[in-house]
Parts: structure tokens; C-alpha cells; sequence
């Protein structure tokens, strides 16, 4: 396990070769034929970390500071539903084609199945269980208007519903379906998702 | 997936020296590169990430100089450009057609340039040239998204970038580095067709990276037209980018870019041909739409890319000069 803010695995600095290996390692700079090797080592000292196990990755989920331990090809999907325990975002396509994981991220939508949680460090996500289920907010325009069938796609719709409304507050019924263009419904509910999206853009005005 | 090791440098030159010696691949927005692992298509030892290097992001110029896109720029950045919008309207146009909004807030200029071709025998992992039993996968079965030019080789995909035939044909250019440090070359010079079994059909080595596009100032009247099979989230089944430098109404130059027809951008030099030295209309487009299949060779299910070529580099030219009669009811 190594935080990312800690020393590089692979390619440890000069300074952290010397504290790391201690005594053997000091006593060799003192000595002659080490010297140029300190110098080629130098010159090879890498500008960057390699994480190459584990690291503490920290996210801002939903307003709250989470933290976990995950491997650089851990996905943010993954991530949040396995580690996190944050399932609204759904695993169906796996493959950035069918929507049901979308999550926003600093503002923008993605999809978490294809993105990796090691690039969010830090980073701010807004997942279907921050939204608000009053009756302004997106989730109860989708119950008013049957925006759901099997509802395994739903908090994708919902993400990507929010998401263009926050956008833009008054969309036309060919911006809704663009805005929803990245997520697919199985059943078929696409003229639920288009009417609710409205009736919220609606709801929201008058709140 | 497999696992791998990451790096996420500061700097595009750090990310260059991270590349270089190791088996390595750069990530950006991920949506080629992510899936292609998923698939163990490709398994990386080491990810590079590029997308947080904000030096090498963002649009800046205007339509008198030029632009300057960096390659870290995400589409939904590029298609918040004004510039790009009211001056470039052939790359404006082809970006807003790339995947989904979560696609665009993800994907990259530099990403879409560099990804990997989208051919299915690619992705299932038989490689660039599929063979089996001494025969070529493609000719010998479902080619229906292939090529129809340069089909006398093995490489039978088709260039996967959409935003590489509108670059191409206003004159773009990409600055490349390396460890050698950098070089800029024609973004059509990205792109090459593999002979070998090891060739890629990018011309950049693994350890080099794009750093940006530069499109020279805006001349003429520029458009792309796309025909699809779908009109969700899908790539073009044919493109065309033209950029036209006018003498009033008359073409003096035309640069004519098919995509979806060939395992490169396809510079369609007797559609070029066909339309200089006239004006653009109907019957001048359509001749040049019909100049633009010369020499193709479609496989055994893609033979009706010859009537969509056709189409799209008529309406491509037709859009430019701003006749979009097929949106009138």
C-alpha cells in the first residue's frame, strides 16, 4: 500500500534511495567508484511517481470525503459499488455505451465504467443518491411520468437529466434528447424520460 | 483488465520520459484505451496519463491566425469554441457528432486522433490484418463497415478519427514529442496503411504523444456532411470534410476528405479536381460527389458506400456554400 502522496515504488528519488537504503548506501556515496554512479543516478532520476500497487484513493462523493485502497485499474465504477458502497450508478454495458453508470464529475457527466478512479483523485462526484427527490427535482418527475420500466437504466437517465438541466434550465424537446442521447433504455422508455425531463425543467422554474 | 502500473506527470515533456523504454500506452479520456484493456486487446505494463496536463489543453486563436487546439482538450471544450463554431464549422460539425455527452466531456482532441481503429476483428484481437488459415478475415467475412478503397492490401479497416477528415482538409497540423523532442507534421501524415502483421496505422511511435493540432486561418467556406445508420451515439458510416478557397463564387482550390471509406483519411483528389475552376451547385456537386468513388473497391457487404460517398461529398460541398436543401421540408 503506498498514498499517492508517498515515495514512488518504482524509481525512488535520489534523496529516498539514500534514506531508504540506509547506512550501506551512505557509506557507499563516501567512497570513490560510487560517486560517478551517483551521478549517472542523478541524471536518471525520474520526474514522476509510478504507483504500481495500491494506493488510498480520497473522493469527494455526494458532498462526503470517502477514502478506500484500490489498484490503478480499478475502475470509478468499481470503485464506488464495491468499495464505496455507493450503488446508484449501475454496471450493465461495462463498455461507455449504455449510460447506466453515469456519475458527474466536477460538473460533467461520464461514464465511471470506462473512466479510472486513480484519475479522480480528489476529485468531486455527484452520484443519483445527492439528487433531490422532492417534487422539483428530477427523480420525481421520472415516477410522475413512468420514466422507468425495469428501472436498471433509470439513475443513468436521471444523472443525465440533472445533469442537462443544470446546464440548461428551459431545454427543447430535441436538447433533451440529445442530452440523453449517451444512455439507453432497454425497455423502452424513452417517451417516459423525454416527458419527465420537461415536466421537471417545468417544476424547477416554478419552485 | 490486466494490472498495470500509473503515472500521471505534469508536464507533456515528464509524460514523454514516463512513455519512453517501457511497454507503455498514453490515456487520455479513456474511451478507446479503457475498453481496449477491458478486452485484453491491449495490456499495457505502464498507463501514462495525459488528460490532467493542462498545458497541453485548451482552444486559443482566432479565424485571422489560426487556431491552436491542444490535444488535452476534451470535444465538449472544443465545441464550447466560438471560433470553432462560426469559422470552422467542418471540425464544429464532425465533433458534435462524436459519441454521447458523456463521451464528449470525457473524450480528447489528441484521444479521437490516436485511437485505435474500430474494425471488429481489431477489438475481438485478431490484429490490423486478421488471417486465418492464410486467408483475410475481413474479405472473407462480415465486412460490412470496411473499406472500399486500397482493399487490394490486408488492411481492410477503416480510419477510425472524425475529427481527422476535417482537420486534414483545412491544412491542420500536429506537433509530436518525443524523446528526441519535437517534430510537426501534417496531421494526414498521422496515418498510415500496415503491410505487416507488426505495423500500426499510426505513424507516431508508442513513446511519442501528440501535443496539439494547428489549423491555419480560416479561408474559404468549410463544412462536413456525415451520413449514419443511426442517429444515436454511433461513428459515421461515411464523412465527408470539405474546405473550399473561393474566387467569388467560383472554387479556386478544394480540399476533399472522405472518412469511412479507407484505413486512412481518403483525400478525394478527383472530387477535387471535379469542382475547382466551378461554382458550386447542384449539378457541379453531384459530378464531384459521383468523381469521388473513382478507383473504389468495395468488399463483398460494403458496396453500398459508393452511393453514401457520392451523397456525402455532394451535400459536404453543397453545406459549404451554405445550400442545405435536404433540411427544407
Amino acid at each position: 500500500m503506498a498514498d499517492l502522496d508517498q515515495k514512488p515504488k518504482v524509481g525512488a528519488s535520489r534523496r529516498d534511495f539514500l534514506r531508504g537504503s540506509g547506512i550501506a548506501a551512505a557509506t557507499a556515496v563516501i567512497t570513490g567508484p560510487a560517486v560517478a554512479s551517483l551521478d549517472e543516478a542523478k541524471a536518471a532520476e525520474p520526474e514522476y511517481k509510478v504507483v504500481a500497487d495500491t494506493v488510498t484513493l480520497k473522493l469527494q462523493v455526494n458532498g462526503k470525503e470517502l477514502s478506500t485502497e484500490i489498484e490503478p485499474r480499478c475502475t470509478l465504477l468499481d470503485t464506488l459499488r464495491n468499495r464505496l458502497d455507493v450503488t446508484g450508478p449501475k454496471r450493465v454495458c461495462d463498455r461507455a455505451s449504455c449510460g447506466a453508470c453515469t456519475v458527474i464529475i466536477d460538473g460533467a457527466t461520464v461514464y465511471s465504467c470506462t473512466t479510472l478512479a486513480i484519475a479522480c483523485q480528489g476529485k468531486k462526484v455527484e452520484t443519483v443518491e445527492s439528487f433531490d427527490t422532492g417534487p422539483t427535482g428530477v427523480p420525481h418527475a421520472f415516477v410522475q411520468h413512468d420514466g422507468l420500466m425495469c428501472g436498471y437504466c433509470t439513475p443513468g437517465f436521471v444523472t443525465a437529466c440533472k445533469s442537462l438541466l443544470d446546464r440548461n434550465p428551459n431545454p427543447t424537446l430535441d436538447e433533451v434528447r440529445k442530452g440523453v442521447d449517451g444512455n439507453i433504455c432497454r425497455c423502452g422508455t424513452y417517451i417516459g424520460v423525454l416527458e419527465a425531463a420537461l415536466a421537471a425543467a417545468k417544476a424547477m422554474k416554478g419552485a | 483488465m490486466k494490472a498495470f502500473e500509473y503515472v500521471s506527470p505534469s508536464s507533456a515533456e515528464v509524460a514523454v520520459k514516463a512513455l519512453d523504454g517501457v511497454d507503455a500506452a498514453p490515456l487520455s479520456g479513456g474511451t478507446d484505451l479503457i475498453s481496449r484493456m477491458k478486452d485484453l486487446v491491449t495490456s499495457p505494463k505502464r498507463v501514462v496519463y495525459l488528460k490532467d496536463i493542462s498545458a497541453i489543453a485548451g482552444v486559443s486563436g482566432d479565424a485571422a491566425s489560426g487556431l491552436t487546439i491542444g490535444a488535452e482538450t476534451t470535444l465538449a471544450a472544443l465545441l464550447s469554441s466560438k471560433v470553432v463554431k462560426e469559422s470552422y464549422p467542418a471540425l464544429w460539425q464532425a465533433a458534435s457528432e462524436v459519441g454521447t455527452p458523456q463521451i464528449k466531456n470525457m473524450a480528447t482532441v489528441g484521444g479521437n486522433l490516436c485511437q485505435r481503429p474500430r474494425c471488429w476483428y481489431y477489438r475481438a484481437g485478431f490484429g490490423l490484418l486478421p488471417t486465418k488459415d492464410g486467408k483475410n478475415m475481413v474479405r472473407e467475412g462480415d465486412n460490412r463497415y470496411h473499406a472500399i478503397f486500397h482493399t487490394d492490401g490486408d488492411a481492410l479497416f477503416v480510419s477510425p478519427s472524425s475529427l481527422a477528415a476535417p482537420l486534414i482538409a483545412l491544412g491542420a497540423t500536429a506537433t509530436i514529442l518525443g524523446p528526441k523532442g519535437e517534430r510537426t507534421i501534417p496531421v494526414a501524415s498521422l496515418y498510415q496503411i500496415p503491410k505487416k502483421a507488426d505495423d500500426r496505422e499510426l505513424t507516431i511511435a508508442a513513446n511519442e504523444i501528440v501535443t496539439k493540432v494547428t489549423v491555419p486561418a480560416a479561408k474559404g467556406k468549410n463544412a462536413s456532411y456525415e451520413a449514419r445508420q443511426k442517429a444515436a451515439h454511433d461513428w459515421p458510416l461515411v464523412m465527408a470534410s470539405v474546405n473550399l478557397d473561393l474566387d467569388g463564387n467560383t472554387v479556386k482550390s478544394a480540399s476533399v476528405i472522405v472518412y469511412g471509406v479507407a484505413p486512412v483519411p481518403y483525400r478525394a483528389e478527383a472530387a477535387e479536381k471535379a469542382i475547382t475552376g466551378k461554382a458550386v451547385n447542384a449539378e457541379s456537386a453531384a459530378a464531384a460527389g459521383d468523381a469521388a468513388v473513382q478507383g473504389a473497391k468495395p468488399l463483398s457487404d460494403n458496396g453500398y458506400k459508393i452511393p453514401l460517398t457520392k451523397s456525402v461529398v455532394k451535400r459536404a460541398l453543397l453545406a459549404a456554400v451554405g445550400n442545405r436543401y435536404w433540411e427544407e421540408g
